[in-house]
Parts: C-alpha cells; structure tokens; sequence
C-alpha cells in the first residue's frame, strides 16, 4: 500500500500530526490547570469539556499556529471567550461568572506551576503505559518510542498488521481514556490562581 | 456552537481507529484519508475530537522531558512576555525583548530642551522608559506628547497628548503635578498613570495615592489610591473603579509591550491597536464590533489579533490592502 499516494497526501498526514504534537507540547499538561480554574467558578465538568472539545476544533480549523506563542494562554483564551459568548447568551448570566472569567490573566510566563504540569504530563503518560497488558504495552512502545512500522512489528511478534493496529488502537484509547480520568481527580489539580 | 448532543464513546472509539491507522503513515492510504475525512464530515466536533486523540498519543512518555527547566531565570523586573515551553519560545522572547529595549534605549533623540524644561514626544507605536533627574522615572506611550520642568519647589509635567505612566520618587519638598487641560494629578509618592482621552483625563494608581482636582475648582479634590481608576474633565470628577489592582495592571500591559484584552469590545480592542501601528484594524460591521473578546496580546502584532478573533468569532479577515486589516463577518460555521 506505499502507493497510489500523492505527496500531498503525506504533506496532509504530517501537518496534522505536527499539529497533534504541538498540541501535547503546548496545551495537553495545561488541561489541568485550565479545568480547575474553571471548576473552581462553579462551571460544570460537562459544559468545560465542551468548551475545550469547541476549542480543540478550533484549533484543528487553523492554517497555521506559527502565529501563536503561546499555546496554552492562547487556548485558555478561546475558551474563555466560548464560555463568555454561552453566558451571554443565557437569559439569567450569572454575572459574577463573567467578571471572573474576564479577570483571568496568564502572561504567558512558565510559572512553577506550569513546569510542574508539564513533568506531571510526561508522568501520568509513563503511568498508563505501566497499566497496559504487557503485550500490548511493548507493541506501543515499539511502534511510538521506537519507531517501528506495523509491518516490523507484526512480523517480529508473529502476527498479523491488523492485529498490530488493533493493540496500537487500544494503547491510543487507553492514553487518551486514562489522561481524561487522572484529569477528574481532584488531588491532581494545583490549586490557587495566580495572582498578577 | 452551542453544542447538542455530546459525543458518543462510539466517536471516541472511531477517533482511536483512525489515530492507530494514521500513526503508521507508509500503510495509509488516499481510501484511508477520504473515509477519514467522510468521517469528519459527520460532525464538525470530531475535527477536535481527532486533533484531542492525536495529541494524546504524542504527548511524551517514555524519553525523558528535556532537564525540567528548574531555574526560572527570567529577569526580576518580570518583564518577560513569552511563554518558554521549548527553546524557540525563549528564542523569540529574546527578540522581542531586544526590540522593547531598543525602542527604550534610542529614546534620548528626541528629547527638546526648552526654556522651562524638556519635551517629550513619541511616534506611533514607540514607547519610551525615560529617567528623570530627581530619580523618577516615567514610561511614555506611544503617539504622546508631554513636557517636563523640574523646578526647585515643585515637579510638574504637562501632558498634551497620549498616556505616560510615572514612578514619582519621594520629595516632600518639591510636589510631582502632571497637567493635562485643566486637570491636575499629584503624587504622594507614587505610581501612576494619565492619560488624555476624547471625554477627559483617565489616571490609574499602581502604587501610593494620588490626589486630583481640575484647575477650574482646585478646592475639590479627589484621592486616588492603588489599584483605583479615575476619569476627570473640566467640570467633574468621576470615581471609576475601586478594586483589586488586575484592572489597573491590566490597563497598563503596555508598558510591557502588551495589550491586554478582558471584556473589551472589539471596537475599543481595535482602537488600541491603532494606537500603536501603522496598519489600521478597520472593523466593518457594528455588530461584529461590539462583540466582546479577551485574551492578551503583543502590541506590534495585530496581525496575530486578526488571527486569533477568526479562531474564535464568526469572522473573516481580509489582508488585501496593506495599510488595513479589515474584520468583516463570516457566514457562521457549522459550530
């Protein structure tokens, strides 16, 4: 199957994945702060992952990100202007909700908090690979940290690509799942905004 | 954009698929990208979805983050605008720091010794860190004009135009009174800012107190402290606001070469711009112009504004003509 693909085919996979990379490296171990700020305004877990999921889509809709320098302070704020626009546009906008969300300031500096956050992403990421079953564990780990192809590795564990897919699918759901559920816990998230 | 109907496991499930299926870019195929983006076309949200899957995927795990950047070395002046996640961040920060130095540092040019003191004045898009003999300091904004005169008993600055922000050092002898019309600001030993605006004159109270009166009736006088706003013309004095100092700070990003955006209509947000660059933001329609936006952006780059309201409103922006950017809205998009 390596043909019948045009460069831009390729040129099309790749942007996107460097897009998904940006995204871990900037936005992903900010997830954390970002929900408890919001949480902590009485904003329902629903209504911020759909507030993250609008603003993760909009992110996918850009060109470029070559504009941003920022990537987490630039995510917080396009979810803090969809959740601006929701309000507003509610019949009773509890208005406290709105001053605070606009009095939210991230200078884009990397605070301790945000070093920590970045540490604690590579972590939680370590900690689900270690809860994989061990097949499919060394499968993931063949294929994202050492860049083995599918045909590589199903021909070096005997069995098919499909199958191969089919673990490399379940470590992709297990992260991505798994990242989701350490996000809820409570204990996982710093506390306190800060003051500018 | 208000969304419906949540997202089904069945979509996460199908965006794993199709994460597991891309990771491998020798077997995809152009089928592969047509039923993927068949798949996308079912709802517009799953173009997140993917790109949240994705990400999660890639996110590091195994090799080691790159020496956990321990020490923060950023100045303690905590002038730094640029985020540093990866060295090309605290490249860039590097840049523009030279930048905002430079325009400070090449700021004596224009500095006109007059007869009762120096004149002071910036073109569109400077700013100006200028250190007074008595020890203050003050940081000029963009498109100002303003004269000093430093006198044995008493400081005074007339502010003819534009906004400046001043670090008054103690003097107990010689009182610091900025002038601007027939409004008067003092210092008690102070910082603060004023401004020239169309209906009056804005001062803003970063430190200290700052007492203000019009010329026209010296006897009523209001005091300012930090983290307080006021808005004074000939014939009132308005308290604005009484709060934490964030506003105040905020209104004053500049001095860092930032604008900083909460609340504010697109129509003020664009005014801002124009403050400081040649390239005018012109925002064709009143509605668009009074939706409300945030976030914090570099003075220079309205540019990156333009980008960022088309991320988030229902806009499209138009870069034809090099002297505008115009802001014009866009048929909504299936959010």
């Amino acid at each position: 199957m390596e043909d019948g693909t045009g460069p831009d085919l390729r040129a099309q996979l790749e942007r996107r994945r460097a897009l998904a990379r940006w995204v871990a490296q900037e936005i992903m171990p900010h997830e954390p702060r970002l929900r408890a700020w919001f949480v902590k305004r009485r904003i329902a877990p629903d209504v911020v992952d759909e507030l993250m999921q609008d603003a993760y889509c909009r992110i996918a809709m850009l060109d470029t990100v070559d504009h941003i320098d920022c990537g987490h302070a630039y995510f917080f704020s396009i979810c803090r202007n969809l959740l601006a626009r929701r309000l507003k546009r509610q019949v009773i906008a509890p208005f406290e909700a709105i001053s605070e969300i606009e009095s939210y300031r991230d200078t884009g500096m990397p605070t301790p908090e945000e070093q920590v956050a970045t540490r604690m992403a590579f972590e939680r990421v370590r900690s689900l690979l270690a809860q994989l079953p061990e097949r499919c564990r060394r499968i993931v780990e063949l294929r994202k940290f050492e860049g083995w192809s599918q045909k590589e590795i199903a021909a070096h564990m005997g069995m098919t690509e499909k199958a191969v897919e089919k673990q490399v699918w379940v470590g992709v759901r297990a992260i991505r799942e798994g990242w989701d559920r350490l996000e809820r816990e409570p204990e996982m998230l710093p506390t306190g905004r800060r003051a500018s | 954009m208000t969304t419906t109907s949540p997202l089904t496991p069945a979509d996460r499930d199908a965006a794993a698929t199709w994460v597991a299926r891309m990771d491998d870019a020798a077997a995809w195929s152009t089928a592969d990208e047509a039923a993927l983006q068949a798949w996308l076309a079912g709802d517009p949200r799953r173009h997140g979805l993917l790109l949240q899957v994705q990400a999660a995927w890639e996110l590091p795990g195994v090799v080691t983050p790159p020496a956990a950047p321990e020490a923060v070395d950023s100045a303690p002046g905590d002038d730094a605008i640029e985020p540093a996640n990866d060295r090309g961040a605290w490249a860039r920060r590097g840049v523009l720091g030279g930048l905002v130095a430079a325009g400070i540092a090449g700021a004596a040019a224009t500095r006109l010794v007059l007869a009762n003191g120096a004149q002071y004045v910036t073109r569109l898009g400077e700013i100006r860190r200028v250190p007074l003999d008595d020890g203050s300091v003050m940081t000029i904004n963009s498109d100002t004009a303003l004269k000093v005169n430093l006198g044995q008993h008493a400081r005074e600055v007339e502010l003819d135009q534009g906004e400046a922000w001043f670090e008054v050092a103690k003097d107990a002898k010689r009182p610091f009174v900025v002038a601007s019309g027939p409004v008067r600001a003092q210092a008690i030993g102070t910082a603060f800012s004023v401004r020239k605006r169309e209906e009056g004159v804005e001062i803003l109270v970063t430190e200290g107190v700052v007492e203000t009166w019009s010329a026209a009736d010296a006897t009523q006088r209001l005091r300012v402290v930090a983290g307080e706003r006021a808005m004074v013309n000939a014939r009132a004095l308005v308290h604005y606001q009484a709060s934490e100092t964030a506003p105040v700070d905020r209104a004053l990003a500049w001095r860092n070469g930032m604008i900083d955006l909460n609340g504010t209509t697109l129509r003020e947000a664009a005014d801002e711009f124009n403050r400081y660059n040649q390239r005018q933001i012109v925002i064709a329609d009143p509605e668009v112009a009074a939706e409300q936006f945030d976030g914090l952006f570099r003075i220079g780059d309205p540019d990156g504004f333009a980008q960022t309201l088309k991320a988030t409103l229902a806009v499209k922006i138009d870069v034809s003509d090099p002297r505008t950017i115009r802001i014009e809205r866009a048929a909504e998009t299936g959010f």
